[in-house]
């Protein structure tokens, strides 16, 4: 091979500017650099691990606040009782009013209206006012829990890092639940549970392009904070042991009545948070003390154990510690304390007051049963475990995560058959006396209209074969002419014929043009004439969106069979996916 | 330009080229921001060690001071600081023990179970709330995990103690026979330890081992011969075996070492009795057999004219209907009858010990005699067998 003499001069110096720094620094890096979504995963990797850190740092911030106000005992002394979270408040409202205006609320909401209404963006001040206020309320004895304000602080995280590293818009969306999962993973303790979660009420359908970046952060914020904080659990779990068959109408029992709290304390919320943010703003800003002022009250009457999150509670609940007197009255009085704590706008979470009243309702079910038939020897910590998902299930709504939860947090697979009898039930009645989710008439009072995710979850995904028509009755001979074809097809009204070569391959051929070359007496097999589409092909199960996308561009889609490509089961046109969708169900209708 | 401002640039750049420094930028940021974390969680644990040291020597000294109530409070909060510590827990158990809440305090024992199922103290009050809640399976599994189990100090003195309490848990049941198999185990493990004997011998007597029993006492009495409870329990011992002289030299031991003790007293003088009535005693005469044989037959006697004698009608009757049978004996009950038919020696003292079980007492408390009558005549019934 020749080169002219200005080439090779080229070459020689392209050789020689390989090895100059700028080059090599460039080729390095080159080298170094992945594609963007496997720097996603990494990115996630990064997300988990700073969540898992603010987590630690916002659990750790609680304590402390909880020691300065209520004092290091179990049960703090009733004047700290009594006037610390009425105080908190005070200056809870004060920070809301003037420099936190977006912290209020749970956090959950907030995370899912971040996503999709402003692309999961979520502000540093919020995430900073979220871990001040938060914390303050539930140091002080507000009855409300750190997994939502978690959460909500893993988004912001994640929101905050996507700003600075100028993601696209998608990538912005997707590093939400992200962090999310990552918030919800470190603050419960449970990777499984809260990636479920995630994708349950936030996310709202399986999507493998996010799970890994999801699952990664969460496993990730959780290792972080068990370097910090231990892996021992937020309570411990005794021994579940053996469940019998006889016990299950005991825990239907427990559904039942779960299924109950859960619509007494949804139906509370609902009631009371919409008045208190249609009253004046000087009454708003007094209402985290009021709210603090009437809990202070519970506690000194002789309920402290409503205050705060209440997990030390849960924990001797668990051993049998109180009686089913003491249980059932502890739940009612939860519900009446984070009732008043939450419409305050007091920032807090509703997960772990969930799990506490689930825990006493379900240890309130197990003791009567053990008072009324003590042959059965079930453990009072499996029904208050199993009490923890009937309300995640009746008033979140999270019937996967909820069965998930028990499993994750007891490590004992003998108790899924009680979790799915008594979460059935929760979930069932909660939902025909609630039509609409206690978390989404939160965000309708809040004038937003996010999707109704559990609606979502359970519309049915139309396919090809709920559109598709049979396939034609005659499938011409594609080595036939014209002339032999069109009296085999002349009678029938179709627009298009299909034609099957020796081979099997499937062609179409449009009414007119077959009609065209039979009037002209064309010689040549219809295989061999330019008159022939190509039709794209599908199979009866794949997804009718795709059909809709092939039969925009394509007069017709043939369905093939999986097991037999050449075979034929019917064809669909733009038209018949068309009339597939109008028929199905609409989300929101009737609503 | 400020540093952020440089890495903020860098970060802007092409996508291809930013990757690795940003990676570098979020190690970095990673470490700093794990640097603070640790430092804040540093201060925190070292808050939550003090308070959870401080609230569990506060419930310790509760507990010392009997305010069990006041001892669970404080553990707990203990626990809340340092849920974790296995030994907090054990002592909120037995606080709550202590408080008479045995379920609470089972719930705890069985949480600490599954993480040190080998652990002595905790099996012996699962073991101990198990027998109390007459759960006899798993009373006796938990009192075998305490014999078997590691104990933090004096182990096999913690072990040998619970398997006294098993012992004491089958005697209670009644169930003499897994009492005296693990009683047997207990003795071939015992130290050369006075008391231990003596506690071991008493056992075997409680279930009826007299034998081993008796054994025991020796050899407790060997270790410590000035025990006046060992000389005692083998006198009593050898009395119940019918070893009459071996009894009489104990007895006699534990009457001279403690006079006042009336019980050991009457054991004597009934077991001089029986040494003194008793004619099937070996090594003596025909004529001495015939001369107690004849003795008995004058106590019976006695017997039945004091009951004629006393106030009680019912007892004047029964002691009339009861002297027809036993008169049979007037004609033979002479010296030289019966050293000539020494073989209804036996019949006398048999029929002499059916009446004096028959005769009430009403007729008044029966002497060292009457009493040696009877142990005499049972005697008698073995040996015919």
């Amino acid at each position: 091979m020749t080169t002219t003499p200005a080439i090779s001069d080229m070459q020689d110096q392209r050789q020689s500017n390989r090895w100059e720094p700028a080059a090599l620094a460039k080729r390095i890096t080159s080298k170094l650099s992945f594609d963007e979504d496997r720097f996603f995963l990494i990115l996630a990797v990064f997300i988990g691990i700073f969540a898992g850190l603010a987590v630690v740092c916002f659990r750790i911030t609680m304590e402390w606040t909880r020691l300065l106000l209520l004092g290091s005992a179990l049960t703090p002394a009733p004047l700290r009782a009594f006037l610390a979270p009425c105080l908190a408040g005070l200056v809870i409202a004060g920070l809301i009013f003037t420099l936190f205006r977006n912290a209020p609320g749970s956090g959950l909401n907030q995370t899912k209206a971040a996503l999709y209404i402003s692309d999961g963006y979520i502000s540093i001040r919020t995430v900073i006012g979220k871990f001040v206020t938060a914390s303050l309320a539930i140091g002080s004895g507000h009855s409300l829990g750190p997994e939502d304000p978690s959460l909500q602080i893993g988004a912001g995280l994640a929101s905050a890092l996507g700003t600075r590293l100028h993601l696209s818009r998608k990538k912005m969306r997707l590093l939400g639940p992200v962090g999310a999962a990552a918030g919800l993973a470190a603050a419960f303790n449970a990777p499984i549970s809260a990636v479920l979660f995630v994708i349950e009420e936030i996310i709202g359908h399986w999507s493998a392009g996010i799970l890994g970046a999801v699952v990664l952060s969460a496993v990730a914020s959780v290792v972080t904070m068990r370097l910090f904080l231990g892996a021992e659990p937020l309570f411990r779990i005794p021994v579940v042991g053996v469940i019998r068959w006889e016990e299950l109408a005991a825990y239907a029992v427990l559904g039942i009545l779960g299924g109950v709290a859960s619509l007494v304390f949804s139906k509370a919320i609902g009631w009371l948070r919409p008045r208190i943010k249609a009253a004046p703003k000087t009454f708003q800003f007094f209402c985290p003390a009021i709210a603090g002022l009437l809990l202070g009250l519970l506690a000194f009457l002789g309920f402290p154990q409503v205050m705060g999150a209440g997990y030390g509670f849960i924990d001797q609940a668990m051993h049998d510690q109180y009686t089913w007197e003491v249980l059932g009255l502890l739940a009612g009085m939860k519900i009446l304390a984070t009732t008043l704590s939450f419409s305050s706008g007091t920032p807090g979470g509703m997960f772990a007051p969930t799990l506490f009243i689930g825990a006493m309702l379900g240890g309130a079910v197990g003791t009567v049963e053990r008072l009324v038939f003590p042959h059965l020897t079930g453990s009072v910590a499996t029904y208050c475990l199993v009490g923890m998902g009937v309300l995640f299930a009746g008033f979140l709504r999270a019937p996967i995560t909820s069965v998930f939860m028990a499993l994750e947090v007891s490590g004992d697979y003998s108790i899924i058959i009680p979790v799915l009898v008594a979460n059935t039930f929760s979930y069932l009645i909660s939902r025909q006396l609630q039509r609409v989710p206690a978390l989404e008439v939160i965000t309708r009072q809040d004038g937003l209209h996010l999707p109704a995710l559990e609606e979502k979850r359970e519309q049915e995904n139309l396919s090809v074969e709920d559109a598709m028509q049979p396939r034609p009755a005659v499938i011409l001979d594609a080595s036939l002419t014209a002339a032999q074809a069109w009296p085999l097809v002349a009678a029938s009204n179709e627009e298009y014929f299909l034609l099957q070569s020796a081979g099997g391959r499937i062609a179409v051929i449009p009414r007119e043009a077959l009609q065209s070359l039979s009037d002209s007496k064309d010689p040549r097999p219809l295989e061999e004439t330019r008159s022939l589409i190509t039709a794209p092909y599908l199979h009866p199960d794949e997804d009718l969106e795709d059909a809709l996308r092939l039969a925009s561009n394509h007069p017709v889609v043939l369905v093939l069979s999986r097991a037999d490509i050449t075979r034929v089961l019917g064809v669909l046109t733009l038209q018949d996916t068309l009339d597939a969708y109008r028929k199905s169900p609409v989300n929101g209708e009737g609503a | 330009m400020s540093c952020y401002d440089i890495s903020m640039n860098l970060l802007r750049r092409d996508f291809v080229v930013r990757e690795p420094v940003l990676v570098g930028i979020l190690v970095l940021i990673t470490i700093v921001f794990s640097a603070l974390t640790h430092s804040y969680s540093a201060a925190y644990d070292r808050k939550r060690e003090a308070l959870s040291k401080e609230w569990f020597e506060r419930g310790s000294q509760a507990l010392t001071n009997h305010q069990a109530d006041q001892a669970v409070e404080d553990f707990r909060t203990a626990l809340l600081y340092a849920p974790q510590r296995w030994d907090y827990r054990l002592r909120l158990a037995e606080a709550l023990t202590a408080t008479g809440r045995t379920r609470q305090a089972r719930d705890y024992y069985l949480s600490l179970w599954p993480s040190k199922p080998t652990n002595g103290p905790v099996n012996l009050a699962l073991a101990r709330l198990s027998a109390e809640a007459g759960e006899i399976p798993e009373a006796e599994r938990y009192y075998n995990g305490a014999i078997f189990g590691d104990w933090p100090a004096d182990a096999p003195d913690h072990r040998r103690d619970a398997l006294f309490e098993l012992i004491d848990f089958y005697l209670k049941r009644g169930d003499t026979g897994q009492a005296e198999s693990q009683l047997m185990i207990l003795s071939s493990n015992l130290p050369e330890d006075a008391s231990l004997r003596l506690r071991v011998a008493d056992l075997f007597a409680r279930v009826g081992d007299d034998q081993r029993a008796s054994r025991e006492y020796r050899q407790a009495n060997q270790l410590n011969p000035a025990n006046p409870a060992g000389i005692l329990g083998a006198g009593q011992a050898a009395y119940r075996m019918g070893n009459f002289h071996e009894a009489e030299v104990y007895l006699s031991q534990a009457h001279a070492v403690n006079p006042s003790d009336e019980k050991t007293m009457k054991l004597l003088d009934t077991t001089r009795a029986i040494l003194e009535l008793n004619p099937s005693e070996a090594g003596i005469s025909a004529a001495e057999r015939a001369r107690r044989a004849l003795a008995i037959y004058e106590t019976v006697n006695e017997r039945l004219d004091s009951c004629k004698k006393s106030p009680d009608p019912s007892a004047n009757a029964l002691a009339a209907s009861l002297e027809g049978p036993w008169r049979i004996w007037k004609p033979n009950a002479n010296q030289r009858h019966l050293e000539e038919h020494p073989d209804q020696i036996n019949a006398l003292v048999r029929s002499a010990a059916s009446m004096e079980s028959q005769i009430p007492a009403s007729c008044g408390p029966p002497s060292d005699k009457d009493s040696a009558i009877l142990l005499i005549g049972r005697q008698t019934d073995n040996n015919g067998k």
